[in-house]
């Protein structure tokens, strides 16, 4: 086996891997400022793939406006969950976490009633292929990648350096010192919420081109990010970056050696051993 | 691992006060599946009566575990586990079913022993995670891996049912519930007395403040362990009944969403009572029925009657008497605060 094959193999799975880093980092928001595990969270991402289907492929806006779109209709749909169902449940794992299996259903089921059970395709945004030091990538699997890693980054950048995204982090690591402080903790919840469904949306909206958008399309990202936020640690967005790329290595690599249905095992294995060896996985703090 | 019988046949006096109760409740649920069949015995009354008491043999093992703290989200896995357990033992090894009814369950105790080991090393968040984790392992394992024993995506088929015990056949609809019955009110049985034992107020105790139980010196790892094989070896059980019943496996039918619908019976009903599973299961599955042409409609109306029971009865419908009685007392006296309310505070 030539090492190009390798290369392509990994740039292959760390491309997708990095979308499903959005997903899992809106997840692991969420966990750290509200302590629960909202599994509906595959839900908002399937929402930002119906958003870029309606306003995209059929209304014909531009697809990064469109993309923005998706990011604010879902944000704001996120905000309205936490107000109306998530925001007494903070620290209640065990409540929370039987809210949000019917919060998962409630949603699956209304999008089936919405807009029907069949895949809806949506066009590519971008076709050809870029070639880069003896490398084939697909322009639009560069774009997707490119897009995330920006969103990725302007996460960061606004937990770091804007007023809301510091009370987050305040929040996160002690709520009542927070709220002593004079941090509003209800907004900031609800905020959060929002920017955590507001990521899943994004990645919706990117993968929609990829695969077609259809009611069921949130089950797959959301078993790889909470893959990738076990591996990592929970609650540790560093972790969620480096998980992503170790899941989306194996994968890669894995394809080279089994078919694309059992490669999805790997990524369990990759918990169980974390779990055994180390399971506040890699980052997890105490 | 179970304390012995002996401490089980003494409970302390608070579980004593309550030992008249289970007992009527138990016989009331064998006399109700009893008289089924004398009222009617329409092939489709008797699928629903046993596709009832088949789900009630699960969410009342799935109580269990929920009574530590524990929701397993591989709960459904180790039914799936028994399932092709025992049909690949009667079609390939041309064992009885009356074994297989025992070696499948079995085979999911004994799988669940190593699992439970890794799974009980996290608690909370990471829990719900790693046993759903499994659960997706198992799923696709049978629907991606050995397709010349699973059947791979298509299913396994041509599942024979039970075969003769003591001259009685089981081919028809009503012989199947009886077994049925007969299994579901054994294992009602082996749970209430399982409840009301010293077992079952450990297991109290450890849901409300593990940390204080640990402390108290229960080995909490060693319950909670307990409770996820037993629970696992009466899925099993199910599994078993249920692959020859329907005499098709997919894999699918071991997924996320007749795992939810688990998690709606038995919150529904009520996690603080054995009980609840009960009320849980025969409810919703009657409403499911009547929702059956709408089958959007009934996940959209379950998934929303989850997410409201939870947030205003988390204690269930069987608490729902003493939940409306300290309301109204709260009314009255505006100081008294709602004291444990959840299901695990």
């Amino acid at each position: 086996m030539s090492i190009d094959l390798l290369v392509q193999a990994l740039l292959n799975g760390f491309g997708l891997a990095m979308v499903y880093v959005l997903v899992a980092l809106g997840l692991t928001l969420i966990f750290s400022i509200l302590e629960i595990i909202n599994f509906a969270h595959g839900e908002f991402y399937m929402l930002g793939g119906y958003v870029t289907y309606y306003v995209y492929a059929l209304f014909g806006l531009n697809y990064f406006a469109t993309l923005g779109l998706a990011i604010v209709t879902v944000g704001l749909a996120g905000v309205v969950a936490e107000r109306l169902i998530f925001h007494d449940l903070r620290g209640k794992a065990l409540n929370a976490f039987i809210v949000s299996l019917g919060l998962l259903w409630v949603m699956q089921a209304g999008a089936q009633l919405a807009f029907g059970v069949l895949d809806k395709p949506v066009p590519s945004a971008f076709s050809g292929i870029v070639r880069m030091l003896g490398l084939v990538i697909s322009l639009e699997r560069l774009v997707v990648t490119v897009c995330a890693i920006v969103l990725i980054v302007g996460l960061y950048l606004f937990l770091r350096l804007s007023r809301p995204g510091r009370a987050m982090r305040a929040v996160a690591q002690d709520a009542d010192v927070a709220a002593l402080q004079g941090v509003n903790i209800e907004a900031v919840s609800a905020l959060g919420f929002g920017v955590g469904c507001a990521l899943a949306g994004g990645a919706g909206g990117l993968l929609a081109p990829l695969f077609a958008v259809s009611p069921a399309m949130g089950a797959l990202p959301v078993v790889k990010a909470f893959i990738i936020i076990i591996v990592g640690g929970m609650g540790s967005l560093p972790g969620a970056v480096l998980g992503g790329l170790l899941l989306g290595g194996v994968e890669g690599l894995g394809t080279l050696f089994m078919g694309s249905a059992a490669v999805n095992i790997l990524g369990f294995l990759m918990v169980i051993v974390v779990l055994l060896v180390r399971p506040r996985g890699l980052v997890g703090g105490a | 691992m179970a304390p012995s019988s002996s401490k089980a046949a003494s409970p302390p006096p608070a579980a004593r006060r309550g030992a008249g109760a289970p007992a009527a409740g138990v016989a009331l649920v064998a006399l109700a599946a009893a008289t089924l069949p004398l009222v009617t015995r329409d092939s489709y009354y008797l699928d629903v009566a046993t596709t009832i008491l088949m789900n009630l043999t699960l969410t009342m093992s799935f109580r269990l575990q929920v009574s530590t703290g524990q929701i397993n989200m591989a709960h459904i896995s180790f039914m799936g586990i028994g399932a092709y357990a025992s049909a690949l033992l009667v079609t390939r090894v041309g064992l009885s079913f009356w074994a297989t009814l025992w070696i499948g369950a079995l085979v999911a105790a004994a799988l669940a022993v190593p699992i439970g080991s890794v799974a009980l090393r996290v608690s909370g968040p990471y829990y719900f995670l790693i046993t759903f984790a499994f659960s997706e392992v198992v799923r696709l394992v049978f629907n991606n891996f050995l397709e010349g024993w699973f059947g791979g995506p298509s299913g396994l088929v041509g599942i024979p049912k039970p075969d003769r015990l003591l001259g009685l056949a089981f081919e028809g609809k009503l012989e199947l519930y009886g077994l049925m019955a007969v299994l579901c009110v054994g294992v009602a049985l082996a749970f209430v007395r399982l409840e009301y034992s010293r077992f079952g107020l450990t297991a109290s105790a450890i849901r409300q403040a593990d940390l204080l139980a640990e402390t108290l010196g229960v080995d909490v790892f060693r319950y909670k362990l307990t409770t996820f094989v037993l629970g696992s070896f009466v899925a099993g059980l199910a599994g078993v009944f249920f692959a020859h019943f329907r005499q098709v496996l997919h894999s699918s039918d071991f997924g996320l969403e007749p795992m939810v619908l688990l998690v709606v019976f038995t919150v529904i009903g009520g996690t603080g009572s054995v009980w609840g599973p009960v009320v849980g299961t025969v409810l919703m599955t009657i409403a499911g029925e009547l929702l059956r042409e709408l089958h959007h409609y009934e996940i959209l109306v379950f998934g929303a009657v989850l997410i409201l029971t939870m947030l205003w009865a988390p204690e269930g419908l069987v608490a729902l008497p003493a939940t409306v009685r300290r309301l109204l007392r709260m009314r009255r006296s505006k100081d008294a605060r709602a004291m444990g309310v959840g299901l695990a505070p």
